[in-house]
């Protein structure tokens, strides 16, 4: 045992030393600086958050947002990885790496590509120009579809590989057993193939959720007024108005929401037995 | 449990050895930060001045980017100040000063001839240089004859149709508002707030962008992504010297004035007062206003410049005739409440 214990401690210890001094300890000090203005306590920032029609709005639009990016996700990643598990290894070692292969790009750079790809002199546009399909250019950028475009594909690659994960844990047997007992391929899909894949497909889902409503530089450099999330708010607060408190208690309120999101979703699985694997109770 | 603990004090041996060894070797190799605004500013200020001054007093520059006063405000308060000196915009100088984030100048270091005239000199800041916020468009798209020549028109979606940007902020625009719904230059301070803001809801759905920085107002006109946009005159000059098909017009502008200004607590003060000084030579600080046409007070610069050229700077006196100084007192005094207005208004 205690030699099992000093194993546990040599393994974790680094990250865990990490982890305490670059996010723990920051995060104390975030929560400190919402509710002290470095000379007392006090609750005027919590105040501004209750009484600020802005900060509710913000946060509803971050929560709408992230929710409708993550049903995209899955929606667009699902099928995906249902294809990918299909295939013979070799070919989906191929198509993974190339579904890895955006990552070796910073986020940034991606976002700039889309600025290119769908202002009103961009390819999307001119395409459309060219088609007769439009009279004049069409303002995709700096709305709400571009920050959903990009935001999908930047999120996409772990949706995919988390579904397929699962999916290649699912045993073949047992879809080719149902068909033998006389289902069609439909019902064998849905009675059998969807249920052992959800619990990968939820994984990926609050994944893309909780990291969609971190978001930032996108909605920055493709949406327009109204697509500004809580991460582009907390800017504002930190940059401009120099209002440090209400930032924290922004902040504060994410990281709330976000805990209470995986509360939730612990709570929805802890009983489900698909999804044993995610270290819920079984 | 023991090994972790001698881990980590091996960790923090090696950290403070680390941080030993970081220090500066010797007093002879100062290097000043100075904070700017970057981009192309940035490499004309380190070709005319930086370079030059490194040479003639061996004291290094390292430039670093982008002007910030909660950057300032959070060094000046934890103690742990990496500028030694750095650009400000009015407001900022009026808030620095008198929050003390700021270092007295010694003007018998800068200006020991006392030649600078009294508007350039505050007590701790310094005019680096003038600059105005104006009306650019694109010139293919409103040809001679039909250009937007006024704030009026470019609230004038008719006869001036397309898209339009604005800064993603409150000084300037709330001036522009006013003066296309009809209030003279000299009678906008202070300013109606109310009426601003009014006149601001009829323009809003026009913009599809808020500009946030000078190299994203230059990239919204080249790009084509709007017709029209408020911008600092200095970043079109180089793009009408590559012929791309844009103008600006002075008319209704905010002439405003950038600082110089070195942080409390600044590990080299005297360097950067040296600095400042370096930059008040006159033929430098001519070559340099002829790349990035924002000419500051420096003495005896304006005789280095062909007159047609400087009649297109915006403090010649016909450009200065028809543009309103910007109040940055009244700004600073209000910043605070109307940035918080702007933003109310600009995300719901």
């Amino acid at each position: 045992m205690r030699r099992n214990w000093a194993i546990t401690a040599l393994l974790l210890g680094p990250a865990a030393l990490l982890a305490a001094l670059f996010f723990v300890y920051p995060i104390f000090g975030v929560l400190k600086l919402s509710v002290h203005d470095g000379t007392s306590y006090t609750l005027a920032p919590l105040q501004q958050l209750y009484q600020s029609r802005l900060a509710v709005v913000v946060l509803q639009r971050t929560f709408v947002l992230a929710l409708s990016v993550t049903a995209l996700c899955l929606l667009v990643g699902y099928p995906a990885a249902y294809f990918m598990a299909g295939l013979k290894p070799r070919t989906r070692a191929f198509v993974t790496y190339l579904i890895l292969l955006p990552f070796w790009i910073s986020i940034l750079i991606r976002t700039y590509t889309w600025v290119v790809l769908l202002g009103r002199e961009g390819l999307v546009n001119k395409a459309l120009l060219a088609l007769g399909l439009v009279e004049r250019p069409i303002q995709i950028l700096y709305t709400g579809l571009a920050v959903h475009i990009g935001m999908v594909q930047v999120l996409l690659p772990i949706v995919i590989l988390t579904c397929l994960a699962s999916m290649l844990d699912i045993e073949k047997d047992l879809v080719r057993a149902a068909r033998t007992l006389g289902a069609s391929p439909a019902k064998a899909f849905w009675k059998v193939f969807f249920p052992l894949s959800a619990s990968g497909a939820a994984t990926g889902g609050i994944i893309c959720f909780i990291l969609s409503l971190g978001f930032y530089v996108t909605p920055a450099l493709l949406g327009g007024r109204s697509s500004a999330i809580i991460a582009n708010l907390i800017d504002v607060q930190v940059r401009q108005t120099l209002n440090w408190g209400f930032a924290a208690v922004l902040a504060t309120a994410l990281f709330a929401a976000t805990l209470v999101s995986l509360g939730l979703f612990w709570l929805a699985t802890r009983r489900r037995p698909e999804f044993a694997g995610l270290g819920a109770s079984r | 449990m023991k090994l972790t603990r001698r881990a980590f004090n091996l960790g923090m041996a090696a950290t403070a050895m680390g941080a030993a060894v970081a220090r500066p070797a010797s007093a002879e190799a100062v290097t000043i930060v100075v904070n700017g605004s970057g981009g192309s500013l940035a490499e004309a200020i380190k070709k005319f001045f930086e370079d030059p001054f490194t040479e003639a007093t061996g004291i290094k520059v390292r430039a670093t980017a982008p002007v910030s006063l909660p950057k300032l405000k959070a060094m000046v308060e934890s103690g742990n100040v990496e500028w030694d000196l750095t650009e400000l915009t009015g407001d900022d100088v009026v808030t620095a000063e008198e929050n003390g984030w700021l270092e007295k100048l010694d003007y018998s270091i800068i200006d020991p001839k006392g030649e600078l005239p009294a508007i350039a000199k505050e007590p701790s800041a310094i005019v680096r240089a003038s600059y105005s916020t104006v009306l650019a468009f694109r010139t293919d798209r409103f040809p001679e004859g039909k250009q937007p020549k006024s704030w009026a028109d470019f609230w004038d979606v008719e006869n001036f149709p397309g898209p339009r940007s604005l800064q993603n902020d409150p000084k300037a625009n709330l001036e522009f508002a006013l003066l296309a719904d009809g209030v003279p230059l000299d009678k906008l301070y202070p300013l109606d707030v109310d009426r601003a803001f009014k006149k601001l809801d009829e323009i809003k759905e026009h913009i599809p962008v808020w500009w946030t920085n000078g190299a994203q107002h230059v990239q919204l006109l080249v790009d084509g992504e709007v017709n029209m946009t408020s911008c600092w005159n200095g970043r079109i000059t180089p793009l009408k010297n590559e012929n791309k098909p844009v103008d600006i017009t002075f008319n209704g502008g905010a002439l405003m004035l950038s600082y110089l200004g070195i942080p409390k607590g600044a590990k080299h003060p005297k360097e950067a007062m040296e600095f400042i000084r370096f930059r008040m030579d006159p033929k430098a600080s001519a070559e340099f206003v002829k790349l990035v046409p924002y000419p500051g007070f420096v003495p005896g610069m304006m005789d280095y410049l062909d007159p047609a050229f400087a009649a297109t700077l915006p403090t010649a006196p016909d450009n200065a005739a028809v543009q309103y100084r910007f109040d940055s007192a009244w700004w600073a005094e209000n910043l605070a409440e109307l940035t918080t207005r702007w933003n109310e208004w600009m995300l719901l």
